[in-house]
């Protein structure tokens, strides 16, 4: 019965691991010939400019965009939670952003957020107020990329939030209340350590999604302008299939995937001390 | 007996002979029924192909599947594809002066050269020394035939007149005048909200527009001894050109534009003036009243070099090495690049690479119509003439050299660094990969 299981696994997920960590151990740049090079690309990983600079980035991405949907994430999902009226509607227009594909949301942040061509600029104009650089300034370029990520996923973690308000026991509120603890207190020491669990799943999610933030940045910037959006998996991508170094490219992918891996187990073990 | 043993003999001979050269004519329904994948970038020539390949598979039976990309996603895709020694797709196009010797290297490219030798692949009106002699060699690597030429291209300097008269500016004449001429029409309020220049931003993208500033200027991308020149004086002077009239002219946002957006500001009438390709004619020229208000030329030479080396190239399209349908996929490479498809893609705006073709009567009745039709074609005559294909540095690794001479004017017009200095630095990178 298991053998599936394992065939699976094998096929899927250890074979492209694998496979990519032998890569990674060569010098290989297509049309050149292939050389086994050990650690070598690794070791040039240390001295790349642009690797410490991609690393910098995925976790400010990182960081920031996952702090903000947490925190909006945990906000909607109470203020959800109390709706009386059209919850349906309300609901369904929350759930629309994240259904968007990132292509669309991509294409979307060029039509608003250019700063020549945007509809935002314009607005921002007509309204006489100042206008914005947005996703052209290298210097929150990145904040520009993190607000757009967090619009479509602030509702997403909302949502996940709403069901695990929905499953809390009544009864702990109630004691809560004859012993006096209402508002803010009940949501400081009863609800949030209570949620605890919810948020660490929610945050495992975004994780894995966040270090491997891709598509949007690629349609908009492209990892520019300079280098101000150019994110590990980013360079790699440009390292791979652009500049045709698929041993380099590889040796990048390994070590975001094990930073992919850190965040997750990091968090798992988290989840374990917050479960009740 | 013997004589009529002979004449049997003599018949089947006859009947034999007649057979192989029945084999070895060529029919344009030899390969009815395949099928064959095109992988194309988003190009003038590739939307055409999209509309008319019905016609080609009216014409040999062979039924053709489009897709097309925009560059990245379509070199992305090909590159994957053929990492897989992938069988789906059979031809794609190829800039071969920017990848012609890594895909060889690779083995990506079927050899076409015994194809267009067999009289029983080739059509015998496919006049393939009909091709310039330079198209004909950029689609020639290590002696092997490996694509054909489908276009004639380079970045021209388009200006809008209206703009220029509103503002009683000269049209430059040397490329010295064309900060002098931004100066003044950021001056000029009858301008009203247009942008004064545009040109492309983006890091991958600036070498095809820039060289012509460098070279213009003075400069070369190489030393006198191979090595990477952008540090030398006029090499600074052509980028640092380039980069202040994006910063000082250009549009907000302009590290994030390609073509794309340049095209759209100049059609829509509200740019003054670019460095942009010659492929991009048509697209301008949709926009209502482009036709009558834009003007079109090589870029100016330099005053004080004297010199006007402009860039020029052309795609062409290959055989993948791995498709299982070599033959059917030359018939198309054929039909597609045939004097009689040229004509008529003319008026997508493809400049034809056939001598016959940009010579005719066909050629020249259209351009004639309107000015500047007339205006265009004669750039790319000139372009044809004095241009070069060399938008980088002496080295193997085209891709990256040229990303990496965008990433120095980025920081001149980004303001992270002086002109000399983004050079210098530039050849110091480039210096690794050579």
């Amino acid at each position: 019965m298991m053998l599936p299981a394992v065939g699976f696994v094998a096929v899927m997920v250890i074979f492209p691991f694998g496979y990519a960590l032998w890569l990674s151990l060569l010098d290989y740049k297509i049309g050149q010939t292939l050389t086994f090079v050990g650690i070598g690309n690794y070791k040039a990983l240390l001295a790349d400019e642009q690797f410490w600079n991609g690393l910098r980035l995925t976790f400010i991405l990182y960081a920031g965009a996952l702090v903000l949907q947490l925190v909006l994430g945990v906000a909607l999902g109470l203020l959800l939670h109390r709706l009386e009226t059209l919850k349906g509607l309300i609901r369904t227009v929350m759930v629309s952003p994240f259904m968007l594909p990132p292509v669309v949301v991509g294409m979307m942040s060029i039509v608003v957020l250019d700063p020549s061509m945007g509809v935002a600029n314009y607005l921002l104009k007509s309204a006489g107020l100042p206008t914005s650089l947005f996703l052209a300034s290298t210097d929150f370029v990145i904040f520009t990329v993190i607000m757009i990520d967090t619009w479509q996923w602030a509702p997403f973690v909302a949502l996940i939030i709403l069901g695990g308000l929905q499953s809390l026991p009544t009864r702990v509120y109630e004691a809560a209340a004859i012993d006096g603890a209402v508002g803010w207190r009940q949501f400081v020491y009863i609800t949030l350590p209570l949620l605890g669990p919810t948020i660490l799943t929610a945050a495992v999610l975004r994780s894995v999604d966040l270090l491997r933030f891709f598509d949007v940045i690629y349609i908009t910037t492209q990892g520019g302008p300079g280098y101000a959006t150019s994110t590990l998996n980013i360079y790699a991508y440009r390292k791979g299939f652009e500049f045709s170094d698929i041993g380099y490219a590889s040796a990048l992918m390994i070590t975001l995937s094990t930073i992919v891996f850190g965040a997750v187990l990091v968090f798992a073990q988290l989840r374990r001390k917050v479960a009740w | 007996m013997r004589k009529s043993i002979a004449i049997w003999a003599a018949a089947s001979a006859m009947v034999f002979a007649g057979g192989v050269a029945h084999a070895q004519a060529f029919n344009w329904k030899k390969n009815d029924g395949q099928t064959i994948n095109l992988l194309l970038n988003n190009h003038p020539w590739s939307q055409a192909m999209r509309d008319m390949s019905g016609e080609f598979t009216a014409k040999t039976g062979i039924k053709v599947r489009v897709e097309i990309f925009n560059e990245e996603q379509f070199r992305a895709r090909l590159t994957t594809m053929m990492q897989a020694k992938s069988t789906d797709f059979d031809v794609f196009m190829s800039l071969k002066f920017r990848e012609g010797a890594t895909y060889d290297k690779a083995g990506w490219y079927a050899n076409l050269t015994p194809l267009l030798n067999s009289p029983a692949s080739t059509s015998p009106d496919f006049n393939f020394n009909d091709f310039g002699e330079g198209l004909r060699k950029a689609e020639t690597v290590n002696g092997k035939l490996v694509g054909l030429p489908i276009n004639l291209e380079g970045p021209l300097f388009y200006w809008n007149k209206e703009i220029f008269k509103k503002c009683n500016v000269a049209e430059p004449m040397y490329l010295e005048e064309l900060p002098e001429a931004a100066a003044k029409l950021k001056a000029c309020p009858a301008k009203g909200d247009a942008t004064v220049w545009a040109a492309r931003g983006i890091r991958g993208a600036i070498s095809y527009a820039v060289s012509g500033f460098i070279y213009n200027s003075g400069g070369d991308f190489a030393t006198p001894d191979g090595k990477p020149g952008l540090c030398q004086p006029n090499s600074v002077k052509g980028a640092e050109m380039y980069a202040n009239l994006l910063k000082d002219y250009g549009p907000p946002g302009a590290a994030n534009h390609t073509f794309t957006q340049v095209i759209e500001m100049l059609g829509q009438g509200r740019l003054a003036m670019t460095h942009e390709s010659s492929n991009e004619f048509a697209n301008i020229v949709k926009f209502p009243g482009r036709a009558a208000d834009i003007g079109v030329k090589v870029l100016p030479k330099g005053k004080a070099s004297g010199i006007s080396k402009p860039i020029v190239f052309g795609w062409g399209i290959s055989v993948s090495n791995y498709s299982t349908k070599k033959d059917a996929a030359w018939y198309f490479l054929q039909w597609a690049t045939s004097a009689e498809m040229e004509a008529r893609l003319v008026k997508n705006g493809v400049a034809p690479p056939r001598s016959s073709v940009f010579n005719g009567p066909e050629f020249k009745a259209w351009t004639a119509e309107l000015p500047i039709r007339q205006a265009w074609a004669n750039s790319l005559i000139e372009i044809s003439k004095t241009g070069t294909a060399i938008s980088y540095p002496p080295t193997d690794r085209v891709i990256e050299a040229r990303e990496t001479v965008g990433g120095g004017v980025q920081k001149i017009f980004l303001g992270q660094a002086g002109a000399k200095d983004a050079m210098c630095q530039v050849d110091a990178d480039l210096a690794k990969l050579q």
